[in-house]
């Protein structure tokens, strides 16, 4: 289907507008890290790392960067624990409610963030739980909590019961069987679902604003400085992130995709 | 193949028996920490306050915030057009996504994953910093504008895209683009490639194929992406906030404040009782739309 | 026969998944170190006897008891029995030898022994130099063998295997069924095997259990159930058979007489106590293997047979080493097949001839219809 027709280069050329549109707002910043711009021209000759030098400096930003990454790994890994768990609950036992339990694990992932924000904040206010750190991790486990469960819940049932059978056959206990068998036949859904759960913590905005104490995470930052306007050293700060996150994309990819494709270039 | 008894259950009884602390942690942590907030956020919108007093015991539920809901002139008019807004959203999110999905979809091999994860990667990017590049972009002295008079289109700067709700209305579409891909690349991949060589063999060209075989079959990975567009796009209080200035007012940002400095919680409660309310409606409409034809 | 120790016993046992009856009434005794198959049809509850003692599933009635013992009530790990699974379910993330020593892993056995068990097993089903390969590169067939090995290495008191060779190919299942019992002599473990193929159980099995719908047909030797069926279903179930229908008659000691659409037949009724008791009058079958009918001129050329009667050649069809000759009996409506070895010259067996057919007393047996 590879011909080169008028309806393919128009698709093309689509499809490159559409990435200007969403690449287009990160690459102003990033361009900005690394040459001064003054009301709206650029200074193309003067290159330089002076937004750097201000950002390795700047305490407040490098805070609420460590915060934001305590966040996520935690999350995640709450969310991994919670994850495994739910789903193997979901998989393997005959409890006749767990339909229910995981179309409310869904919730939090389907309606839109504001309302999980807010249902937490009013949780938190009615059993008088300080806002804080850990209310931001508990709203980012909760968010990111459907995804994980999901993507170890398909490979689980891709398993299939033969191998379980076979390992108690041979003697082994519950535990055991996950241990040495459900567990390592994982690996590649939890490290990819970790991955990205992960990404969508570090980037979440909404429901961090609503369940934030007073410690700072870096997009709580952003959004106080937006009123103030950006100093230099976010452009290189975006700058970073992006080339984290591409890193970070690549990888889950790499763990998520199926195995025919990388094969077939070996 | 195993030989297995056609229609029975396959019995796994000696295995799954789970103990029952398990249980009760399966079921109760989600209970706890999911279903009770939003129970208690469905009650809080019964609730009231009258200057700084909260009035939250028992004996204080009333329907008095829906009440204001429906009789004060300003909000269902806010809901009707912040609805529309987003359905705007949704069907230009789609209608730019759709080509995008397609093109991605006819892709041999690596590139196609590659060029999904390239679509994907701004999604993770910091939420804030597009916001506000999106602004400057739309502003008096942004890139648009001087786009715009360095090719002779306008002579002075536009200020129809900054601060009102259509400037909401492009950063929203901007920014939730890669979502509308994902569900139409999807369904688009499900599609048996079979079906499109039969076509081609009954003597179709490709853009009969397209407009008779591949279109109605990806029709429900459409309606899957505009109702997680409409979702995502309904519940945005940040981005009306940073670009839609004085008149670019959502229903998302009249709940924040209640929430900010409003402060009123019942009465936001309230109000996102009736925002989920219309999200339900546009999934279950969305899904019913999806289900009736082509691959489920 | 060396009579062998009771090792598992059935009772009674049934099975019902929801409203469906899967078993009824079963009763099997397995004996220490025999090598008993379980055939039947899709569907006739085989493989579910085996899952049962294997713990899989638990019966809805009866008793499995292991040395007296009920172990009905018994979880899977806790049993001393092994499976070879269908399918092998072998462990994709572990090599050969991490997938044979998992049962003494799980066990807590030094690692010291460990190696030297795997090694040993291993040699057993002569796959030592696959030690470190992962399922994923084995054949079919070296699969089956890493999962043999697995079962074995426990040495546990009964072995289930459950149809292991029914993803191979012919040639390779022969040789299988052929290592597959000498494994089992040299060890002399009890094998239990289900399978729906009737030649391979009467190549390996020292006791055939014939089950259909949830039944047990008849248990016993290969030759038993072959010359000696006791009911339609296994008479009709091995190879080709004649089926003659007719009524009852006279007991004569270890025989009876049935009379059928060609005269009076003499059948063999020895261990049949249920047939010997029918009435009279009642219906049956008269059951006679093609191979076992004599063909001749005249009647005269039959001395040894009992069981005389004259026939016209309807067809003769070569199949290789044997040739099939269909008859038709003179009075009669029902065809008799004749099972003869194939010569190089050919069968001088015109269609249309007339000939005389001969049994013997112990060739025909009775089946209640």
């Amino acid at each position: 289907m590879k011909r080169l027709s008028l309806g393919r280069i128009g698709l093309g050329t689509l499809t490159g507008l559409v990435f200007v549109i969403l690449y287009g707002p990160i690459f102003v910043p990033i361009i900005s890290s690394f040459f001064t711009v003054k009301y709206g021209q650029v200074d193309w000759g003067n290159a330089n790392l002076d937004a750097y030098a201000l950002l390795i400096n700047n305490d407040g930003i490098l805070t609420a960067l460590e915060n934001t990454l305590l966040v996520g790994v935690s999350a995640v890994v709450l969310a991994l624990i919670l994850g495994c768990f739910l789903a193997m609950f979901y998989r393997f036992s005959q409890s006749p409610g767990r339909g229910f339990v995981q179309f409310i694990i869904f919730l939090p992932f389907l309606m839109p963030p504001i309302i999980t924000g807010l249902a937490l904040l009013i949780f938190f206010d009615d059993i008088n739980f300080d806002r804080s750190l850990v209310t931001v991790i508990i709203g980012h486990t909760v968010f990111v909590l459907a995804l994980v469960y999901r993507t170890i819940l398909v490979r689980l049932q891709a398993l299939g019961m033969n191998m379980i059978e076979a390992s108690y056959d041979l003697g082994a206990s519950g535990w055991q069987t996950f241990r040495l068998i459900i567990l390592p036949n994982l690996k590649s859904a939890l490290t990819g679902a970790a991955i990205l759960a992960f990404a969508l913590s570090f980037d979440e905005t909404m429901i961090t604003i609503l369940v934030t104490g007073t410690d700072n995470t870096l997009p709580i930052r952003l959004w106080a400085m937006m009123r103030l306007g950006f100093t230099p050293d976010i452009n290189a700060l975006v700058a970073i992130i992006l080339a984290f996150t591409t890193v970070l994309v690549l990888v889950a990819a790499r763990q998520l995709i199926p195995k025919e494709f990388t094969a077939r270039e070996a | 193949m195993k030989t297995r008894i056609a229609g029975l259950p396959r019995e796994v009884n000696q295995i799954g028996r789970t103990p029952w602390p398990l249980t009760v942690l399966a079921y109760g942590l989600p209970t706890v920490f999911i279903l009770i907030p939003l129970v208690s956020f469905l009650t809080y919108s019964f609730f009231w306050v009258k200057g700084t007093e909260l009035h939250d015991s028992f004996q204080d539920l009333t329907f008095l915030n829906y009440v204001r809901i429906f009789t004060d002139q300003i909000y269902l008019p806010v809901l009707w057009r912040t609805t529309l807004l987003c359905l705007e959203v949704a069907v230009l999110t789609v209608f730019f996504g759709y080509p995008v999905a397609y093109f991605l979809a006819s892709l041999q091999g690596r590139k196609k994953y590659v060029f999904l994860m390239l679509l994907l990667v701004p999604l993770l990017m910091s939420y804030v910093i597009k916001i506000y590049a999106i602004r400057s972009i739309l502003g008096g002295n942004g890139f648009l504008n001087r786009f715009l008079m360095a090719t002779g289109i306008i002579q002075e700067p536009l200020t129809l895209f900054v601060f009102n709700l259509n400037a909401v209305l492009l950063a929203l579409t901007a920014l939730l683009i890669p979502f509308a891909v994902l569900p139409i690349f999807l369904s688009l991949e499900k599609l048996p490639r079979n079906l499109l060589e039969a076509s081609a063999d009954l003597g179709a060209s490709e853009l009969q194929t397209f407009l008779r075989v591949v279109l109605p079959m990806s029709l429900p990975g459409v309606i899957a992406a505009a109702s997680f567009v409409f979702v995502l796009a309904i519940g945005d209080f940040l981005t009306p906030q940073m670009v839609g200035g004085n008149s670019g007012f959502t229903f998302g940002r009249i709940v924040y404040s209640q929430f900010g400095t409003a402060y009123n919680w019942p009465f936001g409660s309230a109000l996102s009782v009736l925002l989920c309310a219309v999200v339900i409606v546009a999934v279950v409409v969305g899904s019913r739309f999806g289900n009736k034809r082509g691959l489920a | 026969m060396t009579s062998r120790r009771l090792l598992l016993e059935l009772k009674s046992v049934a099975k019902s998944f929801g409203a469906t009856r899967v078993l009824d009434n079963v009763d099997l005794a397995v004996e220490d170190g025999e090598f008993i198959t379980i055939l039947g049809p899709s569907g006739s509850g085989k493989t579910t006897v085996l899952r049962m003692i294997g713990g899989f599933i638990s019966p809805s009635a009866g008793e499995i008891l292991l040395d007296g013992k009920d172990i009905s009530e018994l979880p899977i790990n806790r049993r001393p029995f092994n499976t070879v699974f269908q399918d092998y379910a072998l462990f994709p993330h572990m090599t050969v030898a991490g997938n044979v020593g998992y049962g003494l892993q799980i066990r807590g056995r030094p690692k010291a022994e460990i190696r030297k068990r795997v090694a040993d097993a291993l040699n057993l089903v002569h796959l030592a130099q696959f030690a470190e390969r992962y399922p994923a590169q084995l054949s079919g067939g070296q699969r089956q063998r890493v999962a043999l090995a697995r079962a074995i290495i426990c040495q546990p008191r009964l072995i289930l295997l459950d149809e292991p060779l029914a993803a191979l190919d012919v040639e390779l299942r022969k040789q299988m069924q052929l290592f597959l019992k000498s494994i089992q002599r040299e060890i002399k473990t009890t094998f239990l095997f289900v399978t729906h193929d009737q030649e391979e159980a009467i190549a390996m099995a020292d006791r055939i259990c014939v089950m259909n719908d949830g039944r047990i047909q008849q248990i016993g030797s290969p030759l038993d159930v072959y010359y000696r069926p006791q009911t339609e279903f296994v008479a009709r179930f091995f190879g080709d058979n004649n089926l003659i229908s007719g009524q009852l008659s006279a007991t004569t000691g270890d025989a009876r007489v049935i009379n059928t659409g060609f005269g009076g037949l003499v059948c063999a009724i020895d261990g049949q106590p249920d047939v010997a008791a029918a009435a009279a009058g009642g219906n049956a079958y008269a059951v006679i293997r093609p191979e076992s009918i004599q063909l001749g001129i005249s009647s005269l050329d039959l001395d040894e047979c009992e069981n005389k009667v004259e026939a016209t050649i309807t067809a003769v069809e070569f199949s290789g080493a044997t040739t099939l000759v269909r008859t038709m009996p003179q009075g009669s409506e029902t065809e008799l097949r004749v099972k003869l070895p194939s010569r190089a010259d050919g069968t001088a067996l015109p269609v249309g001839a007339r000939v005389a057919l001969g049994w013997r007393r112990i060739d025909s047996r009775l089946v209640p219809v």
